[in-house]
């Protein structure tokens, strides 16, 4: 099969192929026309991840100034889209804030996923705006993955409720002041979290 | 009966209606228990999990390729549009060029795909409302669909067609004629059953008005697709983050009006008709000859990162949400399947309804299980 | 011709033709009865694209016979809970008016198992209204919530039906003269059908008589086996074959009915009175599933409230305007 075949001579002539169209933009300048393609040695960092890490740290700034410096762990650029680790105690009030402020009008909540991670359980949330037109995402990290815990997001975005739901059964995060929590996957009286790493079906 | 208590006055206690697993609509294995007093749903529960296979959790040990038949089996009737949603996050992660061709097959396949799970989706919700012919009517136009897409896959329902870096094998000699003669005749159908079923007044009493909802519960909802849509809200992600070459193709995004059932069902007729109109383009579009396969490493290995992108499936947002290591298994892979979240609003929109409304409702909302458990 | 007492006293031999002359409609409604559930399958096939049985002799012929044999073969099931009398009487309560209304329906001009009933149309009405407590027993016995609730439904329906029904009727009436189904028949033979005159009461006859049959678009009651379930759910094997058999001889009786009362029973020239009662009968139940094959189900909500606040009044409006017409132009 033809998997062997160059397609494109240069890395600039791009008249033969098609680049995968790239996720949301961020809220500022428009995308860039060509992006060079890395080849061999260390490739120079991509324009728009570059992009991704200044609307982060502009989320983030908008953050601190609400909630102060400890909230907003990190931010970076998860392949293009601005990501910021908020702690997992502001979780609530850090997404809400962002859903009504101006610049970002973040309503549209379209990924709530957890990670399994040796020492902790992260959750991940990706918000885009219908106003504005970018998605930015949130994460956030539970103490310890023996009652972790996070606060839940359902009242301000009622989407969440099931997939809090499967990450509660099958990864074991608690959310507190979610109005339902149960199983939703397996079976009421099911021992044990599927996902983790650790989970032996055998036991 | 012991509808009288020890005073010997009327209990009207409520009733728990069980929709069992084993449900005659062809939805799949789903269960809703149903609080009901009298005639009207005082509250209701969907039980969901009966078709959770684990396709998150298998694929922590599989090479991405290997993970692509899995993906078929989430939305069985749309297999292709979750072969490419897969596909496209890793492309988007590794960042590969993909063939002019490879495009365009995939963007035909999709929308033939796409057309053929909304036959199926008015096919079903018709017959859940006692209308039996039009589910048979069909069967015809997706045996067509369907032996097309066999020509150029091999299967009739699961594909596992679009790989990582283009598709598995050209389109055979005379498939693109095949697609051309579908478009006109395919039209006539989408007439057809316009004027077979949209002014029946039948189906318009008990579609029209029930089951209504606006944009800001939409949204907050996180619906996607036919669901947001028919509020009037404009949200296609083929438009608004687009992907592969529909940024090339001219087609309209229909929205509906009021949000009810009916509108559901009409947007459906109306995104058949779009859907022709980019094979139409497409198939005028696409190069005559070129390789169906871009250049992709042996073994693909996703750096350390997450990835995250949706594509407009048939049912709303598809999307895959890999978390890379740099070894060729995922670390995580979260698939956001838009039949579960849609199906999120079924108590909020079944709480005092009329109980014969249920099914209308339940079929609007147009679930496919296998997506709904993953 | 007519059997009249003051001519011919009961005597064991007359008692014993009767009886043969029974058993004889019994079998031509059972045959009628199968080959109607054959002739469904075929032609809601047809309608759908696909072609029905053809497996079980030839066409398939066979296959509803296969069906019988297979429901008489089946274990007896009563419900531990279930009230048995009522429980084993409901079918048998919803079947015999069914088959009881054939008698005063004239088939040919000979009218050979046909009783001239001097109030023949008030037999056939009045009898109808008994099957529906076979439904409500039948519901009621079984002791089961879902088939209480879907037969009160199909029980309602049913009631709320059978006025507009009983209503439309005294428009033929009226032009006939007579409640004699064989006065109404030889009324039609010398002017136009009635269905003619009558149309507004041949339309409000035949929505209401597919309500009473429970058939699409007003099936609720029955396909509520989807959501909570049909009278008939705790029924099985022959018992639930009694309820088949009862609706399709109730839809073969009001086809009869239909025929004679609207298209003018069995008069017809050049072919035997028979064969043109067949054809008629024939015409009207395939208009029946015609019907099934191609509307959705109406609710049940908009099903009464049809029945009480359109069919009624269009029903009396008929009476009226036959009434006028009737007295001041004839």
């Amino acid at each position: 099969m033809s998997d062997e075949q160059q397609q494109s001579q240069s890395p600039e002539d791009q008249s033969n192929t098609v680049k995968p169209a790239a996720p949301a933009k961020p809220a500022a300048p428009a995308k860039p026309a060509a992006a060079a393609k890395p080849k061999k040695e260390a490739p120079p960092p991509d324009p728009r991840a570059l992009e991704a890490k200044k609307t982060a740290d502009l989320v983030k700034q908008d953050i601190v100034e609400k909630f102060g410096d400890s909230v907003v762990l990190d931010t970076e650029a998860a392949l293009f889209t601005p990501m910021l680790r908020i702690d997992a105690k502001a979780w609530l009030k850090v997404i809400d804030y962002v859903r009504t402020h101006q610049n970002w009008m973040l309503n549209y909540l379209v990924l709530m996923a957890g990670t399994d991670y040796p020492d902790y359980i992260e959750v991940e949330v990706r918000i885009q705006s219908t106003h504005l037109g970018h998605m930015i995402g949130f994460k956030t990290r539970t103490d310890g993955r023996d009652n972790a815990t996070l606060p839940s997001l359902v009242s301000i975005h009622p989407g969440v409720n099931w997939e809090e739901r499967e990450i509660y059964d099958l990864l074991g995060v608690t959310f507190t002041g979610h109005p339902d929590l149960r199983r939703i996957m397996m079976w009421e009286g099911f021992q044990g979290h599927p996902l983790r790493k650790d989970y032996n079906p055998w036991d | 009966m012991a509808l009288e208590d020890e005073g010997n006055n009327l209990r009207a206690e409520e009733m728990l209606l069980n929709v069992g697993p084993q449900h005659p609509s062809t939805h799949g294995v789903f269960r809703l228990v149903v609080k009901l007093d009298g005639e009207m749903i005082v509250e209701s529960e969907p039980v969901i999990g009966y078709l959770h296979r684990g396709t998150e959790k298998l694929a922590e040990d599989l090479q991405y390729t290997q993970i692509i038949p899995y993906t078929d089996r989430l939305d069985y009737i749309g297999a292709m549009l979750n072969n490419y949603a897969l596909c496209h996050t890793i492309e988007t992660a590794l960042d590969l060029e993909i063939p002019e061709r490879a495009e365009y097959i995939r963007v035909i396949v999709m929308e033939l795909n796409r057309i053929g799970s909304h036959l199926l989706a008015v096919g079903s919700y018709l017959l859940d409302l006692g209308a039996m012919s039009p589910f048979l009517y069909v069967f015809q136009e997706r045996e067509r669909i369907v032996q097309m897409l066999n020509q150029i896959s091999g299967a009739r329902l699961t594909y596992n067609y679009i790989r990582v870096g283009g598709v598995r094998l050209d389109a055979p000699p005379g498939w693109l004629d095949e697609v051309r003669e579908f478009v006109p005749f395919m039209k006539e159908k989408v007439k057809m059953y316009d004027n077979l079923i949209t002014g029946n007044e039948i189906f318009l009493a008990r579609t029209k008005g029930i089951g209504v909802y606006d944009t800001e519960t939409a949204l907050a909802h996180s619906l996607s697709g036919i669901n947001l849509r028919c509020t009037g809200f404009q949200w296609d992600l083929r438009r608004k983050r687009p992907y592969s070459v529909y940024d090339r193709l001219d087609f309209e995004i229909p929205v509906g009006k009021n949000g009810d059932c009916f509108d559901r069902y009409y947007l459906h007729l109306l995104e058949m008709e779009q859907s022709l109109r980019i094979i139409e383009q497409a198939v005028e579009q696409i190069p005559e000859s070129g390789p169906v396969m871009g250049k992709v490493p042996k073994m693909i290995r996703v750096p350390k990162g997450e990835y995250y992108t949706g594509i407009e499936g048939t049912k709303g947002e598809l999307g895959f949400y890999i978390v890379g290591d740099g070894k060729d298994k995922p670390y995580r892979m979260k698939i956001r399947r838009p039949s579960f979240v849609n199906l999120q609003l079924l108590p909020k929109l079944l709480k005092g309804e009329n109980i014969a409304n249920l099914i209308a409702i339940l079929g609007a909302i147009d679930i496919v299980l296998g997506e709904v458990d993953a | 011709m007519f059997w009249y007492w003051d001519t011919h006293p009961l005597q064991w031999s007359s008692a014993l033709a009767m009886i043969i002359g029974g058993v004889v409609v019994l079998f031509l409604s059972l045959g009628v009865v199968a080959y109607a559930i054959y002739g469904q399958r075929k032609f809601l096939g047809w309608i759908q694209g696909r072609i029905g049985p053809n497996r079980l002799g030839p066409f398939g012929l066979f296959q509803t016979i296969a069906d019988i044999v297979k429901l008489l073969i089946k274990e007896d099931i009563v419900p531990d809970q279930a009230d048995r009398l009522i429980f084993l009487l409901a079918p048998i309560i919803a079947y015999a008016p069914a088959f009881m209304v054939l008698a005063v329906i004239p088939f040919s001009a000979h009218h050979v198992f046909t009783a001239n009933l001097g109030i023949g149309l008030l037999y056939y009405v009045a009898l109808t209204a008994i099957t529906i407590h076979g439904v409500m027993l039948g519901a009621w016995a079984s002791n089961n919530k879902y088939a209480l609730i879907g037969g009160m439904r199909s029980a309602a329906q049913m009631i709320s039906y059978e006025i507009p029904l009983g209503m439309s009727l005294v428009g033929v009436i009226l032009m006939a003269g007579s409640l004699n189904l064989n006065t109404i028949v030889s009324a039609q033979q010398h002017g136009w059908w009635f269905i003619v005159p009558q149309f507004l009461g041949f339309c409000i006859f035949v929505v209401a008589s597919t309500a009473e049959l429970n058939r699409t678009p007003f099936d609720l009651p029955e396909a509520e086996s989807e959501l909570v379930a049909g009278y008939h759910v705790e029924y099985s094997g022959f018992r639930m074959a009694f309820f088949m058999l009862t609706e399709y001889t109730y839809l073969f009786a009001m086809s009869g009915l239909v025929a004679t009362l609207f298209l003018g029973g069995w008069s017809g020239p050049f072919l035997p009175g028979w064969l043109w009662f067949a054809i008629k009968v024939t015409a009207y139940i395939l208009f029946q599933f015609w019907v099934q094959g191609t509307l959705p189900r109406m609710r049940q909500d908009q099903v009464m409230s049809f029945s009480w606040k359109v069919l009624l009044p269009l029903a009396m409006l008929n009476l009226v305007l036959t009434a006028v017409i009737k007295g001041f132009f004839m």
